[in-house]
């Protein structure tokens, strides 16, 4: 779906049109899941998670500022299921975070051409010692020191690594991403 | 290494989300002042959400990957068209749902012709039972058993067509027996998505079971099973 058409559902949604919300689950309802279940390895939170966070798109649409929505719905989902697995207490109903950082929405037009398959053979490319590293910090939710005392590597490498890997996977993606 | 580059390596794990809150309001506030290490951050930025999209579940269930439950869509849009003010009529619900609904009414009943009263009685049933917060589900590859009280559901996403001449037909074990017994047989719904209302009572039963057979069902499994759940 182009950017600007899911910008568009959402001003409908803001207008309070169930019509336009089911759209945009049909939508986005696999990369909701497909991430939390990545995030939490656990299929029946996962699912509570992709229920929550589109019950917060309805509930508060507000908080999506324009820009690319798939950046912005992965960007909810991934501070849902931190928020689950940093407290490991999975019936805990905490509201998502009201706001986000202002820039994401200007970030995230970048990734309008980007799709899952896309990303998919890049991260393939990546050497495996940066592509795991990158994969541990993104969906592990944890900090550098708990990679570096997960893999036994120096926290030098690891970041280097990781900057490394970033930058080629930002080069691999040039063409899909407009910035 | 500089202390300059040693930044640039905080903006990649900044980027990344695995900085301490402390290391992080460190990070943010440098970049606030510094262009080059904001450039940084704005190049990778992308390459650090795009990360989020490779987690994205395939529609083709075959591959593997998973996708939640048809009743979460369900749930949720039941309480967004409550709150809408759009709370749709039976004949408006989800194209899935619906057409799942009315296959699995028709198919319980058996009978071409249905009261239109009995009908929208049953369809009501149906959509409180799936969307009821005290429904018992039981998952498995591909879908979920669904119980609540004597009612009886099966759930089922991504579900190809079968081939010419089959259909799908669900099986039921009953509790202390040895060997199932033939059950509904449907069709996938739009979508793949498919909702079947089984007519025995859930209470006495231990399992439910799907398989691949002829058109009309059979007696017994004739194929190996390809949904299997213990309830």
């Amino acid at each position: 779906m182009a950017v600007e058409d899911a910008g568009r559902l959402m001003e409908r949604v803001r207008a309070r049109d169930a019509d336009a919300f089911e759209v945009l689950y049909d939508e986005y309802h696999r990369l909701v899941y497909g991430l939390a279940i990545r995030v939490l390895s656990d299929p029946l939170v996962a699912e509570d998670v992709t229920q929550a966070v589109f019950l917060k798109v309805w509930s508060s649409p507000t908080l999506f500022r324009g820009g690319n929505f798939a950046a912005w719905i992965a960007r909810v989902t991934r501070n849902r299921a931190y928020d689950l697995l940093r407290s490991r207490a999975i019936r805990d109903e905490r509201e998502i975070p009201e706001s986000l950082p202002a820039e994401d929405a200007i970030e995230d037009t970048a990734l309008a051409n980007v799709t899952a398959e896309r990303v998919r053979g890049a991260l393939a490319q990546l050497p495996p010692e940066q592509r795991e590293l990158i994969e541990l910090g993104f969906f592990g939710g944890v900090t550098q020191e708990e990679i570096a005392r997960q893999t036994g590597l120096p926290l030098g490498t690891i970041k280097t690594r990781i900057r490394t890997g970033l930058r080629r996977l930002r080069s691999a993606l040039e063409g899909a991403v407009t910035v | 290494m500089t202390p300059h580059d040693e930044m640039l390596d905080n903006i990649a794990m900044y980027a990344l989300g695995s900085l301490s809150p402390g290391e992080a309001a460190e990070v943010a506030a440098h970049i606030e002042t510094c262009k080059e290490c904001r450039a940084e951050y704005q190049f990778m930025r992308p390459a650090v959400t795009a990360v989020a999209y490779s987690a994205e579940a395939c529609a083709d269930a075959s591959t593997g990957a998973a996708a939640p439950s048809p009743l979460i869509k369900a749930r949720v849009m039941q309480r967004v068209r409550a709150e809408a003010g759009q709370q749709r009529v039976p004949h408006v619900w989800p194209a899935y749902l619906f057409a799942a609904a009315c296959l699995a009414i028709a198919l319980i009943t058996g009978l071409a012709q249905i009261a239109l009263n009995a009908r929208l009685i049953s369809q009501g049933q149906t959509i409180a039972d799936l969307t009821a917060p005290d429904a018992r589900r039981f998952a498995f590859s591909g879908g979920e058993v669904l119980t609540r009280g004597d009612h009886l559901y099966l759930a089922m996403r991504d579900l190809p067509a079968p081939p010419p001449g089959h259909v799908y037909q669900a099986w039921t074990l009953a509790k202390g027996a040895k060997t199932v017994a033939p059950s509904t047989t449907f069709l996938p719904g739009s979508g793949g998505a498919t909702v079947v209302r089984l007519p025995e009572t859930a209470t006495t039963l231990a399992a439910v079971a799907v398989s691949v057979e002829p058109t009309g069902g059979s007696k017994q499994p004739t194929t190996k099973p390809i949904a299997l759940v213990r309830i």
